[in-house]
């Protein structure tokens, strides 16, 4: 990492003491003179007319000062799509959706009045889930849809419940598809899980006497909420005064706007009053926002080397009750839905559904995680089915310079390289495909890509300015909700400016009447943004500073720098301190100049084009690319399900570590939040009444310092971001992106079985072993493992010579099938061949797993039947290994690996009664008729006619599976005993 | 939750008792720890709280005659699992107390409501039945002893009579020595309530061994399974397999959030076993 003279260190946080003393006032904190609390009446119906709501006597309660309710309000609000009124007017579309609320001077009095609102309701049927919202006919929770205002880059279907439909096409997916040497079809799912931030939701509002609001909120952007607060009371946004004191975490559930129409609703009908509106942790879980709920169905054609040629992508966004944030999730997801991948044919469709659930929006990924779980485990699978590393199969795939996204994008080379990312953390996680296998300890790995999903004009502003005594002070309007915003601003200013940290204060809580605009603290996007705005803000006091200073010196401008808070003269060596410069500089005459210095600056991305409505194709649809990738190694409890996260490595190429502390910080956190929703968080809904079950923290579970992983390493790539602050882009988010996918990954590798669904708790991995158990038990042929016996090569020779076997044997054997033409035949070639590769391999001693893959999975489910050829080939192929490794004549690790690559195939790659043999063939039992054969061959002591009864009696299994097994065990005999003929 | 509440500190047993005999509305407070998220959730309203925790007798541990020990109810769970009488003589309570919550939490829950509390997944619970605690309760009507085998009835639910007060509990000498093992799944490592929980103990001291299991959150009251611990004092730990399957038999979980009958009655099985084997 570079280390400058301020940037690239590892600072202390600037805002550290303000929150270690308690000086750190969050909103909850502040104090109003004779505040109003406010209760809401909720809907207890995830689906239901709203007929009257009467609030007569709830008004008439006492303490009570203000009640509102939904007519009285008419106006929409939303960031992108404005579909929700304050409060529900004509129908409620979740448990929990507002349908009015009191102020009174208590919170016990505002609680006892909202008792006293009458509200009739009319239920309407609910939809929970997107293929319901999906079906034809389904009951429609906006009606209205057609009508509501939009941003022009989203599509809502009017006349449907999809708020959203975002599609990419690139290439020719159907051709492509069709050319593929093998397909894989995959359906993953993500629930929906709350962010539990540590501070809830609270916004405290006013409205003055002459109608001025003014509210305190705890907020990710105090902007967006001025703008989306004026738009929906129709006032001016010079009205309307927006505070955000310190925030304690927001994760994405405090972007837009949440709370505060309400509190300023209320407000509105006691004028003067401060209005508090606090939720509980109750209320926290389903009442203000989570994150949506995803299906997603993957299809991937690849060609024989393993290359990606066509890449479906079907994404079903759960988006709750209300889409007006959601709505660019799944454009995000859309644009972004190939994840760290180049595919040359795509068809791609992110759909937003609403349902009756609660709220979904913005959180901590903004729905990259989700898509990375469906993407990332789909790449292992699919790796894994193909023989192929899955290390290796993203590296062969992977996005870097000069290949082109899903939309088209071609990368340059300072997009960031993932490909390092991968090498990385495969090496620090060991995960080398030789290596040495525990049992139910497993290693996986997963990429992770995100850009920033914004509006193209989305800006940030700064203004920086200077104290008498040359402090410098820095305005910001971006949030630092503790991922260190105000620290890396300091930062980039000492550094720009050459002056020491400790005279740099960043006026990190904004005001939207005095801060400079910034549209919102989301997106991982400030440390790039503000960023961007202080190094230029900083050059335009450099500039001034200077100008003063070349009159004072009486020397050219451009010969003086900044160095440790003086203008020099380099030189001469002359030079003035800032302290003489910052409000003016007088001269000993008297006479003055310049005048106080202070900039105002901003930073608006450039250059990024909208996406064609019907294929997303676009050159530049998002300002930056932070890619990553992380490495886990887990260990499985096999009896109760457990996973335990052992150790973690993460590298990403953030372009500049601006504070090495802040970053990993950012980074520990995003693992583990990211271990949270990958292995214990669900928003649990009562499927007949749509009420969460589970809105506490008794009952949802994030992690305690207990489950947080003993080994976390964090490192990173530095290629610069060509627009990048010092070369800086945001990573924020991406630290939580593949922690679930890869957490997968090593589970299917520590014991095959695969959870489709987040999150993977213990009961679901218990399940899915017991499963794999049933099957492994309903094998077709009675297993066993092999007995020990005495063994020569030379009665191995004889017994070879002179056994008479199966035609159908000796075909396979040979490779020359009995009658040509035939489906057969092509199976009978095809496994000859590939069981002739493999006898190879294990001739040559080979101890990688990796070595072996590929002709496994080559065989795998090759041909027909129960248990097809090829398996039952795989199957005597290993029972005979067994033997001659125990007669020393293969090399035992040799044996290890093959054995591995039979015990890690995925269910769909043959018949479950073959998967079954070949599990057990994996754990050393094969069946009794081709053990009693093997064992006697080779064996001194047998008689020839006892083999000759064996060999009948294996050969009269089946069709011809006995055959088939036969001819794997003779193929391995023969290849090591009489390599020659063999060949 | 409501706001007009009045919170009672008497000094003496017999004052608490006779504040809770005039007002049947009133609850005993200890730590609280389940009580008021119980009022926050509206699950109970007492007009009156009588806070016990200043009642000098109910917050001391004392030795009795024959070799047990007495922890007065109000004793705080960190206080007990340090105590010396209970790491040298009654392992096995320390054990169980040592998962409940968090180290900040023990600092405040206290035995005594850990019982009264009766839920099926108290954990320090399992402990005071396997050791075979009596007890001690006083009402108005004057005092009696309940066996910690009779004390659970359900969720919730003891055979204390309304307006009794638990004084202490009382571990029998006869009950020293059992060390073992409280294995318990959660659904995270810190911090969470048991989905369930095995307690395995052991007393060596004696032939034959003496076994003890007891099994939390898997039945509508924690259980201890007789049948299980004869077996093994019949067959030894080689009887490991067919001691969980008579726990297995014995439990009678439910599906909730936390984990399905099905799961549950498969863990009881697996954690029964892998105590008995390691205690050998
Ligand atoms: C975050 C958290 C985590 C927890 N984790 C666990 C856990 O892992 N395992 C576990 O078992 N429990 C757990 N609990 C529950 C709780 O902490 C324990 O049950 C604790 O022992 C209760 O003791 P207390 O002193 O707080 O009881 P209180 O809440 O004061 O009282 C409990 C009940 O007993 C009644 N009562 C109190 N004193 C008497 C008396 N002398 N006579 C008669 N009735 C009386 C009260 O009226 C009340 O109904 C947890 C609680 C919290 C908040």
């Amino acid at each position: 990492m570079s280390a400058g003279r301020s940037v690239g260190r590892d600072v202390p946080r600037v805002d550290g003491l303000d929150k270690v003393t308690g000086a750190a006032q969050y909103t909850a904190d502040l104090k109003f003179p004779r505040l109003l609390h406010v209760a809401v009446v909720r809907s207890p119906h995830p689906h239901a007319r709203v007929l009257d709501v009467r609030t007569g006597l709830a008004s008439r309660a006492p303490g009570v000062r203000a009640v509102a309710s939904g007519r009285d309000f008419p106006l929409h609000t939303g960031i992108y799509l404005k579909d929700q009124t304050v409060f529900a007017t004509d129908r409620v579309r979740f448990v929990g959706d507002p349908v009015a609320a009191v102020a009174a001077e208590s919170p016990e009095a505002a609680a006892e009045a909202a008792l006293l609102v009458e509200v009739d309701y009319e239920p309407l049927p609910p939809i929970f889930d997107v293929e319901e919202g999906m079906a034809e006919g389904a009951p429609l929770v906006h009606p209205d849809l057609g009508r509501y205002e939009v941003v022009p880059w989203i599509q809502p279907k009017a006349g449907t419940n999809v708020c959203n439909h975002l599609k990419i096409r690139k290439g020719d997916y159907e051709k492509a598809l069709s050319g593929s040497w093998r397909v894989f079809q995959n359906t993953f799912r993500v629930p929906q899980v709350q962010h539990v931030p540590l501070e809830p939701h609270v916004s405290v509002a006013r409205v003055d006497l002459s109608g001025k609001v003014e509210v305190h909120t705890s907020a990710q952007s105090p902007f967006t909420v001025r703008h989306l607060l004026a738009a929906c009371f129709g006032l001016s946004h010079g009205d309307v005064r927006v505070h955000v004191p310190y925030v304690g975490g927001g994760f994405g559930g405090k972007a837009g706007i949440n709370l505060e129409p309400i509190a300023v609703a209320l407000a509105m009908r006691c004028r003067g009053r401060w209005v508090r509106l606090m939720v509980d942790r109750h209320e926290e879980f389903f009442a203000t926002v989570v994150r949506q709920g995803l299906s997603a169905t993957l299809v991937t054609g690849v060609d024989r080397s393993g290359k990606v040629q066509a890449q479906k992508m079907h994404y079903l966004w759960n988006c709750g009750a209300y889409g007006g944030y959601g709505v660019n999730i799944v454009r995000a997801a859309g644009y972004t839905c190939g994840g760290a991948y180049e595919f040359p044919n795509v068809w791609g469709d992110s759909i937003g559904v609403y349902t009756n659930r609660p709220v979904g929006s913005a959180y901590r990924g903004f729905g990259m995680q989700e898509i990375h779980w469906a993407l990332e485990q789909q790449m292992d699978r699919v790796a894994l089915e193909m023989g192929i590393d899955p290390v290796e199969f993203r590296l062969m795939n992977c996005l870097g310079a000069g290949k082109s996204t899903v939309t088209g994008q071609v990368l340059d080379e300072h997009a960031g390289r993932v490909d390092l990312c991968i090498r990385r953390v495969a090496e620090e996680i060991g995960l080398d495909p030789a290596r040495e296998r525990r049992p139910y300890r497993g290693k996986g790995i997963a990429c992770a890509v995100k850009a920033p999903a914004m509006p193209n004009d989305a800006a940030s502003s700064v203004v920086l300015k200077f104290a008498e005594d040359a402090t410098l002070e820095i305005l910001i309007a971006g949030i630092d909700y503790g991922q260190g915003l105000m620290t890396v601003a300091a930062q980039f200013a000492a550094e720009a400016l050459d002056i020491p940290l400790e005279t740099i204060r960043v006026k990190g809580c904004p005001d939207t009447d005095l801060s400079p605009y910034d549209w919102q603290t989301v997106a991982s996007r400030q440390t790039w943004a503000t960023g961007n705005a202080v190094l230029r803000a900083a050059s335009e006091i450099g500039r001034q500073l200077c100008e003063t200073s070349a009159e004072v010196l009486s020397v050219p401008a451009a010969d003086l720098t900044l160095r440790g808070g003086h203008v020099v003269h380099e030189p001469t060596g002359r030079s003035i301190p800032l302290t003489r410069l910052v409000m003016g500089y007088q001269f000993p005459d008297g006479h003055a100049i310049g005048g106080p210095v202070a900039a105002t600056t901003s930073y608006l991305p450039e250059g990024l084009l909208f996406l064609d409505p019907e294929t997303s194709q676009s050159a530049k649809p998002v300002a930056k690319w932070t890619f990553g990738a992380q490495a886990v190694e887990i260990s499985v409890d096999p009896e109760t399900g457990q996973v335990t996260v052992e150790k973690v490595a993460a590298c990403y190429d953030v372009g500049r570590v601006v504070n090495p502390g802040l970053i990993r910080g950012q980074t520990y956190g995003g693992i583990v939040q990211g271990i949270g929703t990958g292995t214990m968080e669900e928003l649990v809904l009562d499927p007949k009444t749509g009420r969460a079950l589970n809105a506490s923290l008794m009952d949802y579970k994030i992690p305690s310092t207990e489950d947080v992983p003993t080994v976390m390493t964090v490192d990173f790539v530095e290629t610069p971001q060509k627009d990048g602050p010092m070369g800086a882009r945001g990573i924020g988010e991406h630290t939580m992106i593949p922690t679930p996918a890869a957490i997968a990954n090593a589970l299917f590798d520590a014991c095959g079985v695969r959870i489709s669904e987040m999150p993977i708790t213990a009961e679901k991995v218990w399940r899915a072993l017991k499963e794999k158990e049933k099957v492994r038990c309903r094998t077709p042929l009675p297993c066993r493992p092999l007995a020990a016996g005495p063994f020569s090569a030379e009665s191995l020779a004889r017994h070879l010579s002179s056994l008479p076997v199966p035609a159908r044997t000796v075909a396979l054997l040979t490779g020359i099938p009995r009658g040509n033409g035939s489906v057969d035949s092509v199976t009978v070639k095809w496994a000859h061949g590939r069981t002739r590769a493999l006898v190879g391999t294990l001739r040559s001693g080979d101890v990688r797993e990796v070595a072996y893959q590929p002709d496994v999975a080559a065989l795998t489910g090759l041909g027909p039947g129960l248990t097809p050829t090829g398996d039952d080939l795989l199957v005597g192929l290993a029972a005979m290994a067994s033997r001659l490794g125990d007669a020393g004549l293969v090399d035992p690790r040799a044996l290890r690996a093959y054995g591995g690559s039979l015990g890690g195939l995925a269910s769909a790659s043959t018949t479950p009664a073959a998967l079954a043999l070949l599990g057990n063939a994996a754990n050393g039992l094969y069946p009794s008729v081709l053990a009693a054969v093997v064992e006697s061959l080779g064996n001194p002591d047998v008689q020839p006619e006892t083999l000759l009864e064996r060999a009948a009696r294996l050969a009269a299994v089946g069709a011809h599976s006995g055959a088939d097994l036969l001819a794997g065990a003779l193929a391995l005999a023969l290849g090591i005993v009489f390599p020659e003929e063999a060949r | 939750m409501r706001s007009d509440l009045d919170y009672l500190v008497p000094s003496s047993v017999e004052e608490a008792v006779a504040l809770r005999a005039a007002s049947a509305g009133a609850a005993y407070l200890l730590g609280g720890t389940d009580l008021l998220p119980q009022m926050r959730a509206g699950r109970k309203a007492p007009g009156q709280l009588i806070d016990l925790k200043r009642i000098p007798p109910l917050r001391e541990i004392r030795e009795t005659a024959d070799g047990g020990l007495s922890i007065g109810a109000a004793v705080v769970m960190a206080d007990v699992e340090v105590h010396p009488a209970v790491l040298g003589r009654f392992p096995l309570l320390a054990e169980c107390i040592r998962t409940v919550g968090a180290w900040p939490l023990r600092q405040r829950a206290t035995l005594g409501g850990n019982v009264c509390n009766a839920s099926p997944a108290a954990d320090a619970a399992v402990a005071l039945l396997a050791l075979d605690a009596a007890f001690h309760v006083v009402s108005a009507e004057g005092r009696r002893s309940i066996p910690a085998g009779s004390f659970f009835r359900g969720p919730g639910q003891t055979a204390l009579l309304p307006g009794e007060l638990l004084t202490d509990l009382v571990l029998p000498g006869g009950a020293a020595g059992f060390r073992g093992r409280y294995l318990r799944l959660s659904r995270r490592k810190g911090m969470d309530l048991a989905t369930v929980g095995v307690l395995v103990g052991k007393s060596s001291g004696t032939a034959p061994d003496r076994w003890r299991i007891g099994l939390a959150a898997v039945a509508p009251t924690p259980l201890r399974v007789a049948a299980a611990e004869e077996r093994l004092e019949a067959k030894g730990a080689a009887a490991a397999e067919e001691a969980a399957a008579l726990a297995v038999a014995a439990c009678r979980p439910i599906s909730d959030l936390r984990g399905s009958a099905e799961y549950r009655r498969d863990m009881v099985g697996v954690l029964v076993r892998r105590g008995v084997v390691e205690l050998g």
